[in-house]
């Protein structure tokens, strides 16, 4: 095969006649490069047998690849019988992915290498009913300062992906050309508009529900799993949805929002989030305590000033009886929803939470209890549910995560691989470039004052 | 542990071992790892066929003592972290739960008591430690944030030294640089000890804080500054709840991932009660002479 070279192949664009080999190449190599990535090949020969590739393509391939720096030839590995194996590694070290997490009380930064593997994260409390220029100018700070931590070759960042608290409607299937709507009140936000031009790389964007189910399905209980439910349980209740190991995200980024549901809890009827979310919890949490059905949570309240919904599940682990049915009573109507879509679905494992379900027993045995008894036989002989330990870090692994799957999916990888980086994107440097035309005063969103971090 | 030398490290152990003593658990081995990333690799590799019922770890380094932690937490070993999280462990998959001080809050508490000490318009050194250790990469951003959000008047000129032999010249750099520099925040107080030691043969007198209330740091206070500020961190404390939080995980007890203690806010007024509950032992004597010379203190 020719040497290529950048000059060559600088657009996608095909002449008539024959495809030219750098065009032939480019397929093969993304193949290869996503064997090698994704473990399901560590050697010339299984990347020969699995990929199906003669020798010589396989050699010609990762001669290049290295020399793009996407992949690592040089350990070896254990031999069976003859000369041990050279083992092909994936250069999960070449590059970073920026990652930020937004809820309604914090913010979460961090840094990830390509294999979305989390090196540095930082949280801090943040409120979103804020303007968005503040957050962004915070976290842009934050990233800054991460950045400026990183030394060596290979810490430049590939990627920045943020997790909102909303669903994220996204049109085509590479990264944003500008910024969605995400929340009432930050219209007009230039979060993507912002980064790319701060950072020169592409952005990619995700509900918190999305990014905390990539984050259980390759760090966490779905390691593995082909279909899982993942529910979050806060002041919204969502599902993420994983179908043949990938998150299904819908039609238009909307899949999960069981929390607009509309359920019964006695005689009252509402959505799912107001009658079985964090913020009824609370409130009904603070009537016990003011009516003096819970002693322990009128101490609580009297000790804070009012009640959260952590509180209540610390005091329904505790043993207090109020709590306990209060959180029973949010787990059945949650487990109702849950089982609804579990008989839909079939999933391997559902995965619950969310700091109220994270910190005590009774709302994930309400939710069994539930699943169990309005599921098919065969729905539930090999269901497993149970609660996330992943804590913050479900979201900015799973926001890292949905950054490399970008960044490596075959027809964005496609349209890059041959220049060895992702800004080489036909379509990402047309971003960039009519970023760069804009009047400097949309650059300057998120542009931190010297000194601060 | 990390090192059975310094005080910190004892207070922890003897918080860890008594603790764990009243809940009738025995501790098998305590190994001193003498900040060895590869001493602290075997002796978890050692362990590991020992199959304990959990080990409670400083883990020494960052990604290079990952792997090791992981394994014995993958071996079904209940693995509490000390302090910090080696790279890419998780809590749940890898770990039970981390317990530390909590560094976001002693940056806090340090920015907020040397704040008044500070004149308008100030321009101020932050002494950070260029490496990779999530602790001082806590304290020295709350710090600069608390200054940002309730001070913005103030002006961050940052330096950072790589390991505590470098300190006093990374300080004299900074000033050299900033010579208008009327305080200094140094992220603990070994380094801020040879900070200033380095400083004050350059007439060095404008206030300081740090965090840790090690003994030269609790004269300085006592005796009226440079150090004007201290965030000290509770290391008994630290011990006796990563043994309570051992004890639960292997009762099978949900504990949260994160448990961070709060920091003492040290000034002049409260050293010596802060001493003793840190340190549990009286104050040094040249703490109390300096209080005694001090009328209306103490």
């Amino acid at each position: 095969m020719p040497v290529l070279t950048r000059k060559d192949e600088g657009t996608n664009a095909r002449g008539p006649g024959r495809p030219r080999a750098c065009e032939t190449a480019s397929a093969s190599l993304v193949t290869i490069l996503n064997l090698v990535r994704t473990g399901q090949a560590t050697t010339r020969q299984e990347i020969e047998r699995t990929g199906e590739f003669g020798r010589a393509v396989v050699a010609d391939r990762l001669a290049l690849l290295t020399e793009l720096g996407l992949v690592d030839e040089s350990e070896l590995g254990a031999a069976t019988g003859g000369r041990a194996p050279r083992l092909v590694r994936f250069a999960a070290d070449n590059g970073r992915v920026l990652v930020a997490t937004m809820d309604q009380t914090a913010l979460g930064v961090g840094i990830a290498d390509l294999s979305g593997r989390l090196l540095m994260e930082h949280h801090e409390p943040a409120d979103l009913t804020e303007p968005a220029a503040a957050i962004l100018d915070r976290m842009t700070s934050l990233f800054d300062w991460i950045l400026s931590r990183q030394s060596g070759p290979g810490t430049a960042p590939w990627a920045v992906s943020l997790s909102v608290p909303a669903p994220v409607a996204e049109v085509g299937r590479t990264f944003l050309f500008e910024t969605p709507s995400i929340l009432p009140g930050w219209e007009g936000a230039l979060f993507v508009e912002t980064l790319v031009r701060r950072y020169g790389v592409p952005v990619w964007m995700r509900s918190s529900v999305e990014t905390m189910t990539m984050g259980e399905l390759h760090a966490g209980a779905g390691i593995g799993c082909t279909a899982m439910l993942f529910v979050k349980v806060g002041k919204r209740i969502g599902a993420g949805l994983v179908c043949d190991g990938r998150l299904w995200r819908g039609a238009l980024g909307a899949a999960g929002l069981i929390g607009q549901l509309p359920v019964q809890a006695g005689e009252r009827t509402g959505t799912l989030d107001a009658l079985a979310g964090s913020e009824m919890i609370a409130r009904q949490g603070q009537v016990a305590a003011e009516m003096g059905r819970s002693t322990l949570l009128a101490d609580l309240q009297r000790r804070h000033g009012s009640l959260t919904a952590v509180e209540v599940s610390h005091a329904a682990q505790m043993g207090d009886q109020v709590s306990i049915e209060i959180l029973s009573q949010s787990g059945r109507l949650i487990g109702h929803v849950v089982a609804t879509l579990a008989n839909a679905f079939n999933p391997e494992i559902i995965v619950l939470s969310g700091s109220v379900a994270q910190s005590n027993d009774i709302l994930l045995a309400a939710v069994r209890e539930a699943v169990y008894g309005a599921s098919h036989p065969l729905v539930t002989r090999d269901l497993r549910i149970v609660r996330s330990q992943m804590s913050s870090s479900a979201g900015l692994v799973g926001a890292a995560m949905v950054a490399v799957e970008g960044l490596f999916a075959p027809p964005m990888l496609k349209a890059w691989i041959l220049q060895g980086h992702p800004t080489a994107h036909p379509a990402f440097a047309a971003l960039r470039e009519r970023l760069d035309g804009l009047p400097a005063a949309a650059a300057a969103q998120g542009a931190p004052r010297d000194g601060r971090v | 542990m990390h090192t059975l030398e310094s005080d910190f490290a004892r207070q922890q152990l003897q918080g860890l071992v008594e603790t764990l003593g009243d809940c009738g658990a025995v501790v098998i081995e305590v190994v001193d790892c003498g900040f060895s990333p590869e001493a602290q690799i075997a002796a978890l590799d050692r362990v590991l066929h020992e199959a304990p019922d959990a080990v409670i770890s400083l883990p020494v380094a960052n990604a290079a003592v990952a792997a090791a932690h992981a394994r014995l937490s993958a071996a079904g070993t209940a693995l509490v972290l000390l302090d910090n999280v080696p790279t890419g462990l998780l809590p749940g998959r890898d770990y039970v739960a981390l317990v530390s001080a909590d560094n976001s809050g002693l940056g806090r508490i340090a920015a907020e008591l040397l704040g008044p000490h500070l004149p308008e318009g100030a321009e101020i050194g932050v002494l950070g430690y260029d490496a990779d250790f999530f602790a001082t990469d806590e304290r020295e951003l709350a710090f600069a944030r608390w200054m940002g959000q309730n001070r913005p008047d103030i002006t961050l000129r940052i330096a950072r030294f790589g390991s505590i032999g470098v300190a006093g010249e990374a300080a004299l750099s900074l000033s050299t640089a900033h010579p208008g520099l009327s305080g200094l925040f140094v992220v603990w107080d070994t380094p801020a000890r040879e900070a200033l030691s380095a400083l004050a043969r350059h007439g060095w007198t404008a206030p300081v804080a740090t965090i840790d209330l090690g003994r030269d740091a609790a004269v300085s206070l006592a005796s009226g500054g440079p150090i004007v500020a201290v965030a000290a961190q509770q290391p008994y404390e630290q011990g006796a709840v990563a043994a309570q939080t051992a004890v639960l995980s292997v009762l099978g007890q949900l504990t949260p991932d994160w448990i961070a203690l709060p920091g003492l806010p040290v000034t002049l007024a409260n050293v010596v009660e802060s001493f003793q509950a840190v340190w549990r032992r009286p104050a040094p004597p040249e703490v109390l002479a300096s209080l005694l010379q001090k009328p209306g203190v103490g």
